[in-house]
């Protein structure tokens, strides 16, 4: 497939990592990876164990800072100083394992980072404890899951729960651009389903999904590309319908396209 | 109102904060405490239950109750500032030097208040910018703002403020103590701070997971330097009342306080692991306190025993709070053991 230099200056990718390098002391976590999303498309991220999947999307979502490289967000240099300025450029995250406050209550967590306020006495913002409430009551709905204390800490619910409440977070804006790492992990036959509907759904809505599973069977479902990532080089890209099983598994293991 | 992605779609369970807790009595068991306390002094020494001696317990409580409020912030934030004492010391003393050399109360007041937080600020810089832990940070503040109040006053007493700033520790209004209003006033402005805004959930946020709230968005370090500084402030207030109730300071004003503060914030139920704390329970445990130091006194035990006696409140106080957490491994394994061997005589 060619592109004439025209219609290449025309169509601008909706993020577009262009040779990014992250390394932790000695270690080359990131090597060298180059990657386009277009609005309205899911694309897999996928690879072993430490291949470098998280490294990679915490330097979009504005998480770490990369040591080389550029990241461009329809086509604009973006440099994150931290992740509240990603959120800011319509870039949602939900994060492997950290995403959550365990002493604080399930709205508090939703909310964290964008309370809602309202004004007293002209001068001071005051958090709107009832409407942020009623809101997480509305998201979680959504998901079809059971959560019958919104007002306790949530180290006290499932690890579900705790996933649902994350990845909850993502509705609260309209994002361009939302990221995943490993959504479905913790989640039960129906509420894994309801989540995959829920990234198909937004895809459909013109918003574009990055999403880390080791999940194959969803990968296939849902993804319209599979990215893979191995010892922190990127192994290749391939588009779902083009692409068998075996061949991903091969990239994913042997690191050949 | 703006449509989010949230609005497209609707339906699914509806039993979601079905269970929540209407009313929440934190802190009951402590008032319990506090009554059943005042009942046994009184039973001891019928003098103990008059209005006065209870109007005087809250005056006394004033500072430790206005610094405590100050100390649930640090701690919710998983912070702690063993140098609120030596704060108090150099705050006190710079006052009082500069009403000595003439400057008019109110310019005064104005650079005590600026240098409260100044001194506070420095202690959330070093937690903030320089990850020195906040036990180390304000160990090693603790012993050089001592020095430097010492350094200030070279070993004076000073006494004799002006009539204005003595009101504020000696004055009444409506018969009730002017620190007495002061510190009721400020307690109610703590507790809608620390539920009821940003800053008091991004405290209780970053003491719970520094990590994620930073991912959320939180401003991390500025929150960290924040309440540093407005526990110097809290320090401030707590020092400008001292001062004024008893009309003196000197370089070694404060002494031990950090102890105490610290003690009534963890009697009250904050937790010293970060992320959870309560505004109530802190005032409830400077009252404790103070109330079993005017019992002790009135009962005429030394003050060295007095020492005594809150060390070994203190590690009760963190004990219980354990137990009630499930942090103490054996003896949940204690527990457990317990329930198989009753299902297993049962059984038989
Ligand atoms: N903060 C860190 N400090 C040092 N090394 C790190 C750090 N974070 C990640 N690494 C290393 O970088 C490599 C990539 O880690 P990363 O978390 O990106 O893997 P991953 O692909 O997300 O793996 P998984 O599927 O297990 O989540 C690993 O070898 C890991 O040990
Ligand atoms: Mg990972």
């Amino acid at each position: 497939m060619s592109m004439t230099t025209e219609a290449l200056e025309l169509h601008q990718p909706l993020l577009s990592v262009r040779d990014i390098d992250k390394s932790y002391g000695g270690l080359r976590a990131i090597d060298g990876v180059s990657l386009d999303i277009e609005g309205g498309e899911i694309v897999a991220l996928v690879g072993d164990n430490g291949a470098g999947k998280s490294t990679l999307i915490k330097m979009i979502c504005g998480a770490l800072r990369p040591d080389g490289g550029e990241i461009f967000l329809r086509g604009k240099a973006i440099a994150f100083g931290s992740p509240k300025d990603a959120t800011d450029a319509g870039i949602e995250t939900v994060h492997q394992s950290l995403g959550l406050v365990d002493t604080l209550n399930v709205p508090e967590n939703v909310f964290l980072g964008r309370e809602k306020t309202f004004r007293v006495l002209g001068l001071f913002n005051q958090l709107d404890l009832s409407a942020m409430r009623e809101e997480t009551r509305k998201l979680l709905e959504r998901f079809g899951i059971s959560v019958p204390t919104l007002n306790e800490p949530v180290f006290r619910l499932s690890g579900g729960q705790r996933q649902t409440i994350a990845i909850s977070r993502l509705l609260l804006s309209e994002p361009s651009l939302i990221i995943m790492d490993e959504p479905m992990a913790a989640l039960g036959v129906d509420e894994g389903r309801r989540v995959m509907d829920l990234v198909v759904n937004l895809r459909d809505q013109g918003i574009a999904v990055l999403m880390i599973s080791h999940n194959l069977e969803h990968v296939f479902k849902v993804a319209d590309r599979i990215a893979v990532l191995k010892n922190g080089r990127l192994v290749g890209v391939v588009a779902t319908s083009d692409a068998s099983r075996e061949s991903v598994v091969s990239m994913i293991t042997l690191g050949t396209a | 109102m703006s449509t989010t992605a949230a609005d497209v779609r609707s339906g699914g369970s509806k039993d979601i904060g079905s269970a929540d807790r209407r009313f929440r009595l934190e802190g009951l068991g402590l008032t319990l405490v506090i009554i059943a306390l005042g009942i046994m002094f009184t039973l001891i020494n019928p003098r103990f239950a008059s209005i006065d001696n209870f109007l005087n317990i809250l005056t006394q409580a004033s500072t430790y109750i206005i610094v405590a409020m100050g100390m649930t912030f640090v701690i919710s934030k998983a912070g702690i500032d063993l140098s609120v004492g030596s704060t108090l010391a150099v705050v006190t003393c710079v006052f009082f030097g500069f009403i000595d050399g003439g400057m008019p109360w109110g310019l005064a007041l104005i650079i005590m208040f600026a240098l409260g937080a100044f001194l506070g600020a420095i202690n959330g810089l070093m937690v903030a910018f320089l990850a020195v832990p906040a036990l180390i940070a304000t160990l090693g503040t603790m012993v050089a703002y001592r020095g430097i109040a010492l350094l200030h006053s070279s070993g004076k007493l000073y006494y004799g403020l002006p009539p204005e700033i003595v009101w504020l520790g000696q004055g009444r209004l409506f018969g009730i103590p002017v620190p007495v209003i002061m510190a009721a006033i400020f307690v109610a402005f703590c507790w809608w701070l620390f539920n009821r805004t940003r800053f008091g959930l991004h405290c209780r946020s970053v003491g719970g997971n520094r990590e994620a709230a930073r991912l959320a968005g939180v401003p991390v370090s500025r929150i960290e330097i924040l309440v540093y500084t407005f526990m110097g402030v809290c320090v401030t207030i707590g020092g400008l009342i001292w001062m004024a109730r008893i009309d003196g300071a000197q370089a070694t004003l404060g002494t031990a306080m950090e102890i105490h503060v610290i003690a009534a914030t963890i009697i009250g139920g904050t937790s010293l692991f970060g992320g959870r704390g309560t505004i109530y329970g802190s005032l409830a445990g400077a009252i404790l306190l103070t109330m079993l130091n005017n019992a002790l006194v009135i009962a005429g035990v030394e003050f060295f025993w007095q020492l005594v006696a809150i060390g070994v409140i203190v590690v009760i106080a963190v004990t219980v709070n354990n137990v009630r957490e499930n942090r103490i491994v054996w003896l949940d394994t204690l527990r457990a053991r317990r329930k198989q061997a009753q299902r297993g005589a049962r059984a038989a």
